[in-house]
């Protein structure tokens, strides 16, 4: 049975730029908004979208992501035909290798892709939040006969020249690409969310492997390639909210902005539009006697007893009294004990910070920084850990790094 | 857990026993399906105490409103009960040459004879859904094949809750306390006593050789006898070897509309919650929703509360269900605020029990007390 459009994910990044967050896991793994995985959004989006085949091709600390994924069906991609499934590199006759690029990584799976007869077929990349309807983009490409689309963001000017852009005329069609340019012609920044017809992506793909000086990469391979062949290609503008959260900053931008949808535009309170994740299972969080809350979010399992402001606290945290959190990210499990301060940082998973210590800081000056602990680590009673701070192992009581 | 037939129990629970206590709760559903403790229904306690227990072949034998259950559970995938042997099996009342629906555990245990010869299991566990409890079943079911019994009853040491002892017994279910002898035989079972004092007051939860219980229905049925405690049990206690099981955990019994409320504000405390929820997970049916959010200006004190909900307003020793809503300067103390409801600005709520759905217009006042919380029907607009 065919398929119209079958995803593929690129989940393989080690996400080196989230230093200790990504020590263990794959940067589509790690937790974000709450509940979530940066992945339940490419997949919820799947889903949403009416796409119910999804390849996840993965290769670096694979363990977590394979068992958050299971069989899929927390986002209904356990399918008879079709689905979702994880695919690492694997041995063949020919040889085995890791993948070497990302279009490698596709090239490596073109008999997975081929069992569906899929006549389109989009990539997406697994560390972006965003929420897109990946149907009207399909819609889009086939109302301009396309060959290859990407999605693309209008930027500001002055930062265009951080992005891979596309230079199109006024019919949206692609006539240039332009990678970090000193001097753009464009502000039309390329999101890495791209929609190709199947047989040409194959062709591409093969004559990319052929080429033994090829990097192996969409953007710096393939697309050059169907621009030197005049393909028909053309940009998809979109103009939701998107954002690529593989720094530690715009892992925490994006967090906050998670608490004020208002103004942000990424809303998670959409009916229409829900991102689904695999549940902890907890019971309703307590909010306690002393407890003293300001915009903020709160999940199953939960116990405050402290002050929260202006944070996202993920599934099971145990804020004690007299702690303080204020524009904080404290991901799942993690405890902060009686009179810690944990300020403008990221906790990750099931981290204690002990009796009276400090993490983070609001920002003053050039003391400004997005203070990181990373998952099971331990600060002992009294640490002081300073806003630039990235925490990989316990720190002991008084104890400061900085 | 690795079981073999030999000492292995199949599950068998009564989502309708008890509706008659909480007529209100269950104008549009059956007592397994009320919500409880913020994100549960009260079925999920037994149901994942069996589960946990290792017991994956449980039958649920419905009698009517069941269809809030069957969403509820759906192929009981949260539960791990979506098995090709055994899992989970809602079987509903036969339609028969005249629909009748059954009364009592023997009607409804006979409408499903072939079925339950066709069981592999060597014991039967029943259970009933009216209490909140993380229940070691394993640990029922050594006790219970250690002591050669016949038929093992869990039960709780209390004082009858008084919702119990005032009902009409004319209209609603029966309840049942044990004399218990030191060495854990049965000596007598007491059809709703009304003695005070602290009794032994059944769990309705029995555990029963699977052929016996086989022989037992069908005698009964043929006899034209309803009840399994008051007929068949309670006059065999002198041939069958009947031992009692004390439960001395934690627990949340639902007699009345009014200890719904009590047992639900019970959750508020920390300790409880820690009895109801540990040592083993409660399942529950997952809706997606996205964490509960706290705007600016709330003022929060001893709440338990559930995923995605938006609180603007005032929330004091409450208990709310997923995806509630309160607005701006609402004030809200006292409830039990059912999934989706909508508290709109400036309402005031005390001591109000709202079912789903329910919407409290702006300004709006709203109270009862502690011993008569007001109810507040499904989706009704106030």
């Amino acid at each position: 049975m065919a398929k119209e459009m079958i995803a593929m994910l690129l989940a393989g990044g080690q996400g080196s730029r989230l230093y200790t967050l990504t020590q263990k896991l794959a940067k589509p793994a790690v937790p974000f908004g709450g509940k979530y995985r940066i992945i339940d959004f490419p997949l919820s989006n799947c889903v949403n979208s009416g796409i119910d085949t999804v390849g996840i091709l993965t290769q670096y600390q694979p363990l977590v992501l394979n068992e958050y994924i299971g069989n899929g069906q927390p986002w209904d991609l356990d399918r008879l035909h079709g689905g979702v499934h994880v695919l690492p590199p694997y041995q063949q006759a020919s040889g085995s290798d890791w993948y070497k690029g990302t279009a490698n990584a596709i090239y490596q799976n073109i008999s997975f892709i081929e069992r569906y007869d899929p006549k389109y077929v989009i990539i997406l990349s697994g560390d972006q939040i965003c929420k897109q309807d990946y149907s009207d983009f399909l819609e889009f490409h086939k109302a301009k006969g396309a060959e290859f689309s990407v999605a693309v963001m209008e930027v500001p000017w002055d930062e265009a020249g951080r992005f891979g852009l596309m230079v199109t005329d006024e019919n949206d069609k692609i006539t240039e690409f332009q990678e970090k340019p000193k001097e753009p012609k464009s502000n039309l920044a390329s999101m890495g969310i791209y929609i190709f017809n199947w047989n040409i992506l194959k062709q591409y793909l093969i004559e990319d492997e052929n080429d033994p000086s090829s990097e192996n990469d969409f953007g710096k391979n393939i697309i050059p390639n169907l621009l030197r062949d005049k393909r028909d290609m053309y940009a998809y503008r979109f103009d939701g909210y998107w954002k690529d959260v593989g720094t530690i900053s715009s892992l925490w931008e994006a967090n906050m902005e998670v608490l004020d949808p208002e103004n942000s535009g990424i809303n998670l309170f959409d009916d229409s539009w829900r991102i689904y994740s695999r549940n902890s299972g907890m019971t309703g969080h307590r909010i306690g006697e002393n407890a003293i809350l300001e915009n903020s979010m709160i999940t199953d399992g939960c116990d405050i007893e402290g002050e929260v402001n202006h944070s996202i606290l993920f599934a099971g945290v145990k804020v004690e009294k007299g702690a303080v959190i204020e524009d904080a990210v404290v991901m799942g499990g993690s405890v902060i004990k009686a009179g810690a301060q944990v300020k403008h940082c990221i906790i990750a998973e099931n981290v204690v910070i002990e009796k009276d210590a400090v993490v983070g800081a609001m920002p003053e000056g050039d003391e400004k920084g997005v203070a990181t602990i990373g998952s099971n680590v331990v600060i002992g009673e009294g640490a002081v850990i300073g806003p630039k701070a990235m925490v990989s192992s316990d720190v002991e009581g008084g104890g400061k790094v900085w | 857990m690795v079981n073999s037939n030999a000492d292995s129990a199949m599950g068998i629970l009564f989502p309708n026993s008890y509706d008659s206590l909480v007529p209100e709760l269950v104008a549009e559903r059956l007592m397994a399906s009320i919500p409880f403790a913020s994100r549960y229904r009260m079925v999920d306690f037994v149901l994942s105490s069996m589960v946990n227990s290792g017991i994956d072949n449980i039958s649920l034998i419905v009698k009517k409103n069941y269809h809030s259950l069957m969403d509820h559970l759906g192929s009981g995938r949260e539960w791990d009960l979506t098995r090709k042997k055994g899992g989970l099996n809602i079987i509903p009342p036969f339609a028969q040459k005249t629909v009748n629906v059954y009364n009592g555990r023997v009607e409804a245990l006979a409408s499903i004879l072939d079925y339950l010869k066709r069981q592999s299991e060597k014991y039967v566990i029943m259970a009933d859904t009216n209490i909140a409890v993380n229940f070691d079943f394993a640990d029922l079911l050594q006790q219970h094949i250690d002591s050669s019994a016949d038929v093992t009853i869990a039960y709780t040491k209390e004082e009858i809750p008084a919702d119990l002892v005032n009902i009409d017994i004319t209209k609603k279910d029966l309840y049942y306390t044990l004399d218990v002898a030191d060495d854990g035989r049965v000596k007598n079972i007491v059809v709703n006593d009304k003695e005070s004092g602290e009794k032994n007051v059944s769990m309705n939860i029995y555990v029963i050789n699977r052929k016996l219980l086989i022989e037992q229905i069908e005698a009964a049925y043929v006899s034209g006898l309803t009840y399994f405690e008051r007929d068949i049990i309670a006059p065999k206690l002198g041939t069958l070897n009947v031992r009692g099981y004390q439960h001395t955990g934690y627990y949340a019994r639902i007699v009345s509309t009014r200890s719904y409320f009590r047992e639900n504000m019970k959750m508020l405390n920390a300790d409880n919650v820690e009895g109801l929820f540990s040592p083993s997970p409660i399942y529950t049916k997952i809706r997606d929703d996205n964490p509960t959010r706290y705007m600016n200006g709330v003022h929060v004190k001893n709440v338990m509360a559930a995923d995605g909900c938006i609180i603007e307003g005032e929330v004091e020793n409450s208990i709310l269900f997923r995806g509630v809503k309160i607005g701006k300067g609402a004030k809200v103390r006292n409830c039990v605020l059912m999934q989706d409801t909508v508290i709109e600005t400036g309402a005031d709520v005390e001591y109000t029990i709202t079912d789903k759905n329910v919407h409290i217009s702006a300004y709006k006042e709203l109270k009862g007390t502690d011993s008569f919380p007001v109810f507040v029907e499904k989706r009704k607009n106030v």
